[in-house]
């Protein structure tokens, strides 16, 4: 089976209609695209940034607010100067496009234009038709992101290949990539994070809120970020993070959405891969986001990338008993109570507390309200990181001066147990 | 429990205390009897008008009831129009023809031009026109085009994409959007030229402006230039309209520029400053429109202007702003389409808003009234044999008026396709003006078509569901609340993808689109509003000598504006300095630096 088509919509700048791109989105997942959705009001170096560094097939765009020429235009043209025209486009306007209009369009380079009327079935079938086969051999790709892009789709598509395989050999057939492809062992300089807990946590508005931090505190830093969402094999999937990461969506930060695909414990067959060619590729920071997890997940366990792991609670998490049952709470560095604004917060703070005593390791306990501008909480959890980072430097270069604080490093104890 | 659960009670117990006058009159003989003189009374001084035929009616019809209990369960339940509950209408007379021929009629002519020497309308045209195209100064010369037969001039402004999220015209990548669907407004320079040649300061002027992210600093634009052009009094006299209605963008139409806490300050700040000093404006306008055109049900869309209401209500009150102050300098703007609920939608919300605002609010009776505009719904246009909408549109107009809507307009035809033509606008205003001038439906008798047993139905049902939707954000512990965790906005989403549903089964008859088709499909051919790249050009060079001109002065304003947003004091005051030299982008630019950006909910 190969892998599912990768599409990427949007709606342009300054235009909030974004009813006909749900629809289309959620038609598409049906019928086992992955959809990168980045939302609305979304610039044309935006949305190329995004589909290069997705490595789409194609960009559908969606416009009812008029300057639709000018725009599609645009995109198609910083497509082309970034190396990255075997990205396609498509798009439509319900009536706001003529057909004037997209004849224009047309002979600026876009594929298609969908007008008033059409089937949701047509647009399905075009893209099934027009994106579906594999590619043609690609050209040398013009920048560092573009060429990491694309041996990250190499390695999602060997992962299809071999779930594929596996599948038809034995149904117990292991996901797990070709070990000759794992390189974990290879000098990286990059920190990893990886970010986990249950579904509507706020963990990708909490990320979201960390880069902004990033970013602002060290001008030339780079990072990296993988986000997970979930998909059964042959489906499609919603992979909608970056609609919600607005500060994400920089020249800076190299973001990275994939679906699961079938795989059980919140990360893709594909992602160990992922990860460690993201973490040797030059970043100072990458940062993992699993799907949202339940109680019984552990998803950076067996990795061994991760060196600082983050489990963010929902303070609606239901009994105390339940505590006891969430595998994570034993095993994370930094456990975030997030909407710590709900009036539950306090009582979460403190039931959370008495459960990581048990543990008796120095994990970490931060409330956080990430929805916050700037928000203390958050600051204190960038800070962690940011110390951590440090320590891990102090490991790499030897140095045995005495860290700040042993609770700001808290993955070395993990590492020998 | 927030306000809205005690508005919940505030109902139930008022419906409650209607059955308990009803029985009284029935069994407590005095009262009876004294409800009923009131009754006559009423009967008796209610002028006989004539329609052109000679057919001489009331000017108020009344049901045709003379046993106590009915007349408890009418005067109380319903009220005439103009008092509470307010369900006939905000006022006693609207749409009438103006008295002039009542005596002189019955007296033969002879008195008939000692008071009619003049005109004088006894209500002003309900009529709105909305309009915004390019730049400022072709906007504007539409503006004078569309009065120019008019007595007021109530001119409705649309913006363009830019303005709407609040940054300037020279931003990456909106070159092809400047002036496109409304006007570009980069700065208070643009803001003179938009109504140049109107008397701002006069009573028969108001403008109306349909943007809401941004709408503290057009706001301050706005008087900034009024200032600019007839002096500081001018401040106190200006009317108008600003939307500024931040739940129902987050709820449904996507225009939010900073995050909702901040957002809902900067608007609290606004209407604490125009309450205050500009005692005629509307500094915002609770919009249901936006949410019936994402696609809600009827029963949504008023259940969540009504609630989104009382939010605002109780977020002035908390501000310190009195009731009486800011309640009657509040309006509202529903969507009128073709479902059944229309026909009494905007009847039951004006009476749950008077209910809620008197017996929860404490207010007194100008801040008890839902002062509503009305316009025809977009959503129920198609392209398919598109001339078809003046049909439809006709009909929600007549909707519109059967609920007494204080104001409407009407959409055009061609909206499917285009920012309307001036044809097509022309014939929907004209459907106005043939509904209420030409034909007698509304002009004679105020209660026309009122009390109807069905209408009477639909109300009862409308005013349950209502009350249920807000019982369901009760719930969840507010509008605020359910607006953060995606509630309105799931519903809306849902409803509208049933409603689509419903098309494509053909549950849901659309004709000539899945019934009666004839078989082609294409867009008629219609002249297109497009702005020219030269006027784009024009714009982005103007905004840019702006720019250069106050660079210096704009700085120091922008840091002053965004020391006063870190101590949490009232910016509007710093806003209304701010503009005179600083541009729209940048002052939201500034402010997101301060408070952040809206995230998006997906």
């Amino acid at each position: 089976m190969p892998a599912p088509i990768r599409v990427l919509t949007a709606v342009p700048i300054c235009d909030g209609h974004d009813s006909a791109i749900n629809t289309i989105n959620l038609e598409f997942i049906r019928h086992g695209v992955e959809v990168v959705y980045l939302g609305y009001h979304r610039s044309v170096g935006d949305i190329v940034r995004a589909a290069i560094q997705e490595d789409v097939r194609a960009i559908g765009i969606s416009s009812y607010n008029g300057g639709h020429s000018e725009f599609f235009g645009a995109v198609v043209d910083l497509l082309r100067k970034k190396g990255a025209d075997d990205i396609k486009v498509f798009g439509g306007g319900g009536g706001t496009i003529t057909h004037d209009d997209a004849a224009m369009m047309k002979r600026k380079g876009v594929d298609e234009i969908f007008f008033a009327g059409t089937s949701l079935e047509e647009m399905v079938e075009f893209v099934h038709q027009h994106y579906g086969k594999a590619r043609r051999k690609r050209a040398r790709p013009k920048s560092p992101d573009q060429e990491l892009a694309h041996k990250l789709t190499d390695i999602e598509d060997r992962a299809a290949n071999l779930t594929a395989l596996s599948a038809r050999v034995s149904k117990a057939g292991s996901t797990r990539t070709d070990p000759a492809a794992v390189r974990t062992k290879s000098p990286r300089a990059a920190r990893v994070i990886g970010f986990t807990g249950p579904g509507g946590a706020g963990k990708t508005t909490l990320i979201d809120e960390l880069v902004l931090r990033f970013l602002n505190k060290n001008r030339q830093s780079r990072l990296a970020i993988l986000s997970h969402d979930p998909s059964v094999v042959g489906r499609g999937a919603l992979l909608g993070d970056r609609a919600t990461m607005i500060n994400s969506q920089n020249d800076r930060v190299f973001m990275r959405s994939m679906a699961t695909r079938g795989q059980a414990g919140g990360l893709s067959p594909a992602t160990h891969d992922c990860l460690a060619l993201l973490a040797r590729s030059g970043f100072d920071y990458v940062i993992i986001e699993t799907v949202g997890t339940g109680q019984e997940a552990m998803p950076f366990q067996k990795n061994g990338i991760v060196d600082l792991t983050v489990l963010v609670m929902n303070p609606d998490y239901g009994s105390r008993l339940q505590l006891q049952k969430i595998v994570m709470l034993d095993l994370a560095d930094v456990v975030v109570v997030n909407k710590s604004d709900l009036q539950r917060a306090r009582t979460a703070h403190t039931e959370i507390e008495q459960r990581l005593e048990q543990n008796r390791r120095d994990q970490q306990l931060i409330d956080t309200v990430a929805k916050r501008h700037r928000d203390p909480g958050v600051d204190r959890l960038f800070d962690l990181i940011l110390g951590g980072r440090d320590g891990a430097l102090q490991r790499q270069s030897g140095s045995d001066r005495p860290r700040t604080s042993q609770r700001d490093v808290p993955t070395k104890k993990r590492r020998k147990r | 429990m927030s306000k809205l659960g005690q508005v919940v009670e505030a109902v139930e117990k008022y419906n409650k205390f209607v059955l308990d006058q009803v029985r009284r009159a029935r069994t407590d003989e005095p009262f009876g009897r004294d409800l009923l003189g009131r009754w006559n009374d009423i009967k008796a001084k209610i002028p006989i008008t004539r329609a052109p035929t000679g057919l001489p009616l009331p000017r108020l019809a009344l049901p045709e009831i003379d046993e106590p209990g009915e007349i408890a369960r009418y005067l109380f339940g319903e009220g005439l129009p103009g008092e509470f509950p307010f369900l006939n209408g905000a006022y006693r007379e609207m749409y009438l023809e103006p008295i002039r021929e009542v005596e002189s009629f019955e007296k033969n002519g002879e008195s008939k031009e000692k008071k009619t020497g003049k005109k004088i309308p006894q209500v002003e045209e309900p009529t709105r026109l909305f309009s915004g195209l390019m730049l400022a100064e072709d906007t504007n010369e539409r503006f004078h085009y569309l009065t120019r037969h008019q007595r007021t001039h109530r001119l409705s402004t649309a913006f363009d994409g830019p303005t709407l999220y609040g940054i300037d015209s020279d931003a990456d990548g909106v070159f092809g959007k400047i002036g496109e669907g409304g006007v570009a407004i980069d700065t208070v320079e643009d803001m003179m030229r938009l109504y140049d040649g109107f008397d701002l300061g006069s009573p028969n002027f108001s403008a109306s402006m349909t943007i809401s992210g941004p709408a503290p600093i057009i706001m301050a634009m706005y008087i900034a230039a009024a200032k600019r052009r007839f002096g500081p009094k001018v401040v106190p006299r200006l009317r108008g309209t600003i939307q500024a209605d931040i739940f129902k963008e987050v709820q449904a139409q996507n225009e939010t520029i900073f995050p909702i806490e901040p957002s809902l300050r900067f608007l609290t700040d606004m209407v604490e400053f125009t309450t205050r000093e500009m005692p005629r404006w509307y500094p915002i306008s609770i919009s249901g429109y936006h949410i019936g055109e994402a696609g809600s049900t009827p029963v949504q869309q008023a259940a969540y202007t009504l609630s989104n209401g009382f939010a605002y209500a109780e977020m002035f009150v908390t501000r310190g702003i009195p009731v009486d102050q800011f309640g009657p300098r509040l309006s509202f703007f529903l969507d009128c389409g073709l479902d059944v609920e229309y026909i009494a939608l905007a009847r039951v919300s004006r009476r749950i808003w008077a209910i809620g605002m008197r017996d929860v609010f404490g207010a007194g009776p100008k801040a008890q009234l839902y002062k509503l505009h009305t316009q025809t719904s977009g959503r129920s246009l198609i392209a398919a044999e598109f001339k078809n909408n003046l049909t439809r549109t006709a009909a929600e107009l007549m909707l519109a008026y059967m609920n007494a809507t204080n104001s409407c307009h009407s959409n055009s035809a061609d909206e499917p396709f285009t920012t309307p033509s001036e044809e097509w606008i022309r014939l929907a205003a004209h459907g106005q003006a043939i509904l209420l001038e030409e034909s007698g439906i509304f002009k004679h008798t105020m209660n026309m078509l009122s009390g109807s047993p069905g209408m009477k139905a639909v109300e009862r049902a409308v005013e349950a569901a209502i009350l249920d939707e807000f019982r369901e954000i009760e719930r969840i512990g507010g509008v605020l609340a359910a607006v953060e965790e995606r509630y309105q906005r799931s519903q809306i989403q849902n409803a509208a993808h049933k409603y689509e549903q419903q098309i494509y089964d053909g549950t849901r008859p659309i004709i000539a689109l899945n019934k009666y088709r004839n078989g082609s499909d294409d867009i008629p051919e219609v002249k297109l509003a497009r702005t020219p790249r030269k006027k784009q050009q024009l714009q982005v060079d103007r905004l840019a000598k702006f720019k250069k001109k106050n660079a210096d002065k704009a700085k120091r304003a922008l840091d002053k504006l965004a020391a006063i947003v870190e101590r949490g004091e009232n910016c509007f005051p710093a806003l209304l300095e701010a503009v005179e030299v600083c541009s729209l982008g940048q002052i939201t630019g500034r402010l997101q630096d301060v408070v952040g950006r809206f995230r998006p909910m997906v």
